[in-house]
């Protein structure tokens, strides 16, 4: 029996909306109920989450290396600041090039094609080899991270867009191709490439804190390392704390910056 | 037989909290009736479809099939609405099979009706096809066949031509009266098109505007085929728009 | 009347094919040719996919002919040409943009002053009844308010032809009725030369002071019917029923 899906579903939600609200908090507070009762065994091995609390407030208060917790938060989202903004000016410019002009796609996309199947971490050492352990061979490590989704997702945004909006564009007078290009193809292609942005974000969180783990003075990565060197189980579980924090933060101030760079995007 | 009593609607009311849509709604229809119904925009013609359907329960009255009160586990209705509904992942021959399997026909039984449906449509050549390689009056052709093929006891259609051309629909109106003569099966048809209602119905319910109340009830007594551009039929389509005015 | 017989655009001998499947060349436009006089509402009307959509394209330049061509006022059209208005099938509304936005696009393109070209958008938003949603966005609008939108982004370019590509295919049939009036209302007030598109024969007959019925794939010309019958007509009317029951009979069913 076929019947109206929207007809049952409002009805549905209006009675069961609230669970929707409450169930999130209830599987958080799962979550930290079983961390309780696995933690309290041995808390050397699995601190409470009283104690990795604790010592974030303890981290934040006093240096470690130099830098307090949130200084450490700060050296790490810096690291991902100048990488990711460095990847943007780079990577859109490429990207849209690339879905573009069929000559520079001919040329540069098939090199593209060629490099984006190795994952990131695997250039890793290769970096370390040729710009050796500083900030400087950090940086690249995170740019080039970064560089491949928005290049792809540049590219796809361009070479997706309709041809309508196109057919649109040269009945309205946007006659030359630069006209095109700024007034139709950059617009329709922004939240692909914004999603591009996002995906870039989360790689280059996840390689600064690689990067920070082979060698660092700080950071969160650093953070970490440190605790499993001398086998501070609480102060490995603070810096992962703190990374979720971070990248939550960042997800936040992404999905804000796209909602006002794509406000008709109403997906997000 | 024919003028069995298949479907009683009986003072049929629904509120929605303190909304009246539909307001005391009785009338029958005999076995083998095809009846249509008119109103104008927004008069609660869905919510009216929705409690044929029982989607949504009476706020008082009951629907009534072969003096029982509905019940979609033993009575059989079926649907055919606007939008094309066949299920991509199969192919026209399974799509038809489909609403019989549910009711757990044979095999065998299967097959024969299956055959006979594709014969009337004359679309043997797309048995295997996927609805995706039909146009849209095609896969919508194929759910209506599917629809009469259960051998419904009440067969609710809303709007079934809704998007389609007049050279289209008055093609799909004789089919769909073709199907209904061949398996005499009890038809309500809900439609804004008052053409449309004319040309099929032999009987056309005009529901007033909200709450819905049944305004008339209109026995079209034309011969079939019947001429849209015949005097009478002009007459009666005045008179019902009249009734309905609704632009 | 004797204004009406002059020819705004001249359509000689267009044909056009495609590759299909196998590799080989179909035509989907086979051989037209049409004048399209001043300030007529000229309606199109075949069944379908027949290549309609084909020879707006050509006519509105966005696509080349292989044979024949198109002239407007003496001038052959090679390119996508202001000139030709455009309101698309698919409303074709700019996401990113803004109602009125997307009505001064083309205007902005071109260069013209801000202060006229919203004032001129300005009327035609009131005309189409879209005052109050000039800072909505396309996703916040029915389908019916969308293709007002495109009616007027039309109209602000200020073409001498406007092409109209099957506008309200894509709306229910009560929206579409209305907006079928509403167009006309607008055609009172602002006479322009229109090709307007569809395949519904009721619509056609609503419409068109002339209608030219193709047919189906490829496209070439049936007949073509004036329709002599006074504005705005009613469709019950015997004569419109009569003309309607024709066209019907000599259309092509595409089932």
């Amino acid at each position: 029996m076929r019947i109206k899906k929207e007809k049952i579903s409002t009805e549905y939600k209006m009675k069961y909306s609230i669970w929707y609200h409450v169930l999130p908090f209830l599987s958080i507070g799962l979550l930290i109920a079983v961390w309780y009762l696995g933690s309290s065994s041995n808390p050397m091995i699995f601190p409470t989450p009283n104690t990795v609390l604790r010592r974030m407030i303890e981290l934040s208060q006093n240096k470690l290396s130099g830098y307090t917790l949130i200084g450490h938060m700060g050296v790490s989202l810096l690291r991902v600041a100048v990488s990711l903004g460095l990847a943007i000016i780079i990577g859109v410019p490429l990207g849209v090039l690339i879905g573009w002009s069929r000559g520079v796609r001919a040329t540069i996309g098939a090199v593209f094609e060629c490099i984006r199947p190795i994952p990131m971490l695997a250039w890793i050492p290769l970096m370390v080899m040729w710009f050796g352990i500083g900030e400087k061979s950090k940086i690249i490590m995170i740019f080039m991270a970064a560089l491949m989704p928005i290049v792809v997702n540049s590219y796809t945004g361009i070479k997706m867009i309709s041809p309508l909006y196109l057919d649109v564009g040269k009945m309205f007078n946007a006659s030359t191709e630069w006209q095109l290009l700024r007034s139709i193809v950059l617009p329709a292609a922004l939240p692909t490439i914004f999603a591009g942005i996002r995906n870039a974000t989360s790689m280059a969180l996840m390689v600064v804190l690689a990067a920070e783990m082979i060698a660092a003075r700080a950071g969160l990565g650093f953070l970490i390392n440190r605790g499993m060197e001398v086998f501070d189980v609480s102060l490995v579980m603070s810096g992962m704390v703190a990374i979720g924090v971070t990248g939550a933060l960042v997800a936040v101030l992404t999905n804000f910056i796209e909602r006002k760079l794509c406000p008709w995007n109403r997906s997000i | 037989m024919a003028d069995k009593v298949k479907i009683k609607v009986d003072h049929l009311t629904k509120r929605f909290g303190d909304l009246l849509v539909l307001d005391d709604i009785s009338f029958e229809v005999k076995k083998g009736e095809f009846i249509c119904v008119v109103g104008p925009t927004g008069c609660g013609k869905t919510t009216f479809l929705n409690l044929l359907t029982r989607i949504y329960q009476p706020s008082s009255g009951e629907l009534y099939i072969d003096e029982e009160p509905a019940d979609p586990k033993k009575h059989n209705i079926s649907f055919a609405f606007q939008e094309p509904s066949a299920m991509p992942w199969l192919t026209v021959e399974e799509n038809l099979e489909f609403g019989l399997k549910i009711k757990k026909i044979p095999k065998e039984e299967r097959k024969k009706r299956v055959d006979r449906i594709l014969k009337l449509l004359g679309m043997e050549n797309l048995r295997n096809a996927y609805p995706k390689q039909l146009s849209v009056s095609e896969e919508q052709r194929v759910i209506i066949g599917r629809a009469f093929s259960t051998y419904p006891d009440l067969l609710l259609m809303d709007e079934p031509y809704g998007q389609m051309d007049i050279k289209m629909r008055f093609y799909l109106e004789d089919e769909v009266l073709k199907l209904w003569k061949e398996f005499g099966s009890t038809v309500i048809f809900i439609t804004h098109n008052i053409e449309e209602a004319i040309y099929l119905a032999e009987r056309v319910l005009i529901l007033s505007n909200k709450p819905a109340k049944i305004k008339e009830n209109l026995e079209i007594n034309l011969s079939r085929p019947r001429d849209v551009t015949s005097e009478e039929f002009i007459e009666l389509r005045k008179y019902v728009t009249d009734q309905i005015k609704w632009w | 009347m004797e204004q009406k017989y002059l020819t705004r655009l001249k359509i000689s001998n267009i044909s056009k094919s495609f590759p299909n499947k196998e590799g080989k060349r179909e035509l989907a436009v086979d051989n037209i040719s049409l004048d399209v006089y001043d300030g007529e509402f000229l309606v199109l009307l075949g069944p379908g996919r027949c290549g309609k959509s084909v020879l707006l394209n050509m006519i509105a330049g966005l696509m080349k002919p292989d044979e024949g061509k198109v002239v407007l006022d003496g001038e052959e059209i090679t390119k996508p040409n202001p000139q030709m208005g455009m309101v698309f099938q698919k409303t074709g509304l700019l996401p990113w943009l803004t109602v009125m936005d997307n009505i001064t696009f083309g205007p902005r393109q071109r260069g013209e002053s801000k202060k006229i070209y919203t004032e001129r958008a300005q009327k035609y938003i009131d005309m189409v009844g879209l005052t109050g949603f000039e800072k909505s966005y396309p996703y916040q609008l029915s389908g019916g308010m969308k293709q007002r939108v495109g009616i007027a982004r039309a109209y602000t370019n200020e073409p001498k032809i406007l092409i109209m590509d099957e506008p309200f295919g894509a709306l229910d049939a009560q929206t579409r009725y209305s907006m079928e009036q509403e167009v006309q209302n607008i055609v009172e007030k602002d006479r322009r030369t229109i090709i307007f598109v569809t395949n519904n024969i009721e619509e056609a007959l609503m419409l068109g002071d002339r209608i030219i019925l193709f047919t189906n794939y490829p496209a070439r010309i049936k007949k073509i019917y004036d329709v002599n019958i006074s504005k705005p007509r009613d469709t019950m009317d015997r004569t419109f029923l009569m003309l309607r029951k024709e066209i019907s009979e000599n259309t092509d069913l595409a089932l």
